[in-house]
């Protein structure tokens, strides 16, 4: 065997890849835009989920990246924002599931299961560490609910639970914000 | 309640410190485009069946091996890939229903990204399945684990990579063959005749 056998493509092999460029320019044109319109929000919603710019261009990343992969299947007929959004929901997921040995530890706060706010001002945490403190489900419950408007059943088309379950965890979950932010939290 | 919620949220990101969706796009379409091969590489290729006794002289005289490693003869001929027990032993040169494309040790990835999505588009070919020089390597350390000679003798580098297929009809072989047997990166063809229930190239 050498590698001197190599030749030019037969001609109808030439016609197969040149079709397939000019498909694969209008399909990548088609994606960037989709991204340009999308990539902010998502990135956003990403970093509230894991509180780490980085981490979230990441998971952004990644979320097109699985989306451009099976482009040509979900480019008509499927809702993109909310397909999106679950692709990403399911990475943050997967990447609590990896670290779950090694729980990110959060500040000095003790945990406050009757729900009492914290005792002084000093102890008072931002919404993004508050967020930390909470499930990764219940997180993601009131990021799609609070911080992007989605409906109860969509977030619960997202997340793949009942829309009970849904509305459950969100009730939980603004119960122990609440308590965690004290009064910046304002409202009923 | 929900309003006091917003502006909170809205606070919270306020210090995104922005990013080229541009670049990101890029990011994701060379990421998404892995993805994509990752994927057929796991289409098919089953493990090697337990018990399966290799049949060397079956694939002899190929000559499929890489220049510079220059094994024995008996070497060279256990590296060979083993036809798959429900095709016939001997490669066929007409009427294939599976083939093993063997790619050159120089094929580069563009040549390779572009072979696969070529034959997947071919219109004649029902199943495409990639297999790496890793693969390759794992198979034949499964098949000789037995004779650390033959396990010493070689490494991973000395494998080529392949495309496996299936044909949709036998009887389109020959002019399939004559078309890619020329195509950038490919090195040489080997067609199987196989039943329907063999693992997809026909080889184990």
């Amino acid at each position: 065997m050498t590698e001197t056998g190599i030749a030019t493509p037969a001609g109808v092999l030439t016609g197969w890849s040149a079709s397939r460029r000019r498909a694969k320019a209008a399909r990548d044109e088609e994606f960037t835009a989709f991204v340009e319109s999308a990539g902010t929000r998502l990135r956003r919603t990403a970093y509230l989920m894991c509180r780490d710019w980085h981490l979230a261009q990441d998971l952004t990343q990644h979320t097109f990246a699985k989306m451009y992969a099976v482009w040509g299947r979900i480019r008509t007929g499927t809702n993109l924002e909310a397909y999106s959004r679950r692709v990403l929901m399911n990475a943050v997921f997967d990447q609590n599931r990896r670290r779950s040995g090694s729980e990110i530890v959060l500040g000095e706060l003790p945990d406050r299961p009757d729900g009492t706010p914290p005792a002084t001002p000093e102890l008072r945490v931002d919404l993004a560490e508050a967020l930390a403190r909470l499930t990764v489900e219940d997180r993601a419950v009131l990021v799609l609910r609070h911080a992007e408007d989605h409906s109860v059943e969509s977030a619960a088309a997202i997340l793949g639970l009942s829309t009970s379950a849904v509305k459950m965890r969100n009730a939980r979950a603004l119960s122990r914000l609440r308590a965690l932010l004290g009064d910046d939290f304002t409202g009923p | 309640m929900e309003r006091n919620l917003r502006e909170h949220f809205e606070q919270a990101v306020s210090d995104d410190p922005g990013f080229a969706l541009g670049d990101l796009a890029q990011a994701a379409m060379v990421e998404g485009g892995q993805i994509r091969r990752n994927r057929r590489t796991r289409l098919a290729v089953p493990a090697v069946a337990a018990g399966v006794v290799a049949v060397i002289g079956a694939v002899a005289g190929l000559n499929l091996l890489p220049e510079p490693a220059e094994p024995q003869a008996t070497i060279a001929a256990a590296m060979m890939p083993v036809s798959a027990p429900s095709c016939q032993e001997k490669p066929v040169e007409t009427g294939a229903t599976d083939a093993a494309v063997f790619l050159g040790h120089g094929t580069t990835d563009r040549q390779r990204t572009r072979l696969l999505a070529t034959l997947e588009d071919d219109p004649r070919i029902a199943a495409v399945a990639f297999e790496s020089r890793e693969e390759a390597y794992q198979k034949f350390r499964i098949r000789w684990a037995k004779d650390p000679d033959f396990l010493a003798a070689v490494d991973v580098g000395s494998f080529p990579e392949s495309i496996r297929l299936r044909l949709k009809t036998p009887e389109q072989y020959t002019a399939f063959r004559s078309e890619y047997v020329t195509a950038d990166g490919v090195n040489s063809i080997v067609g199987r005749r196989c039943s329907a229930d063999a693992p997809v190239g026909g080889t184990l």
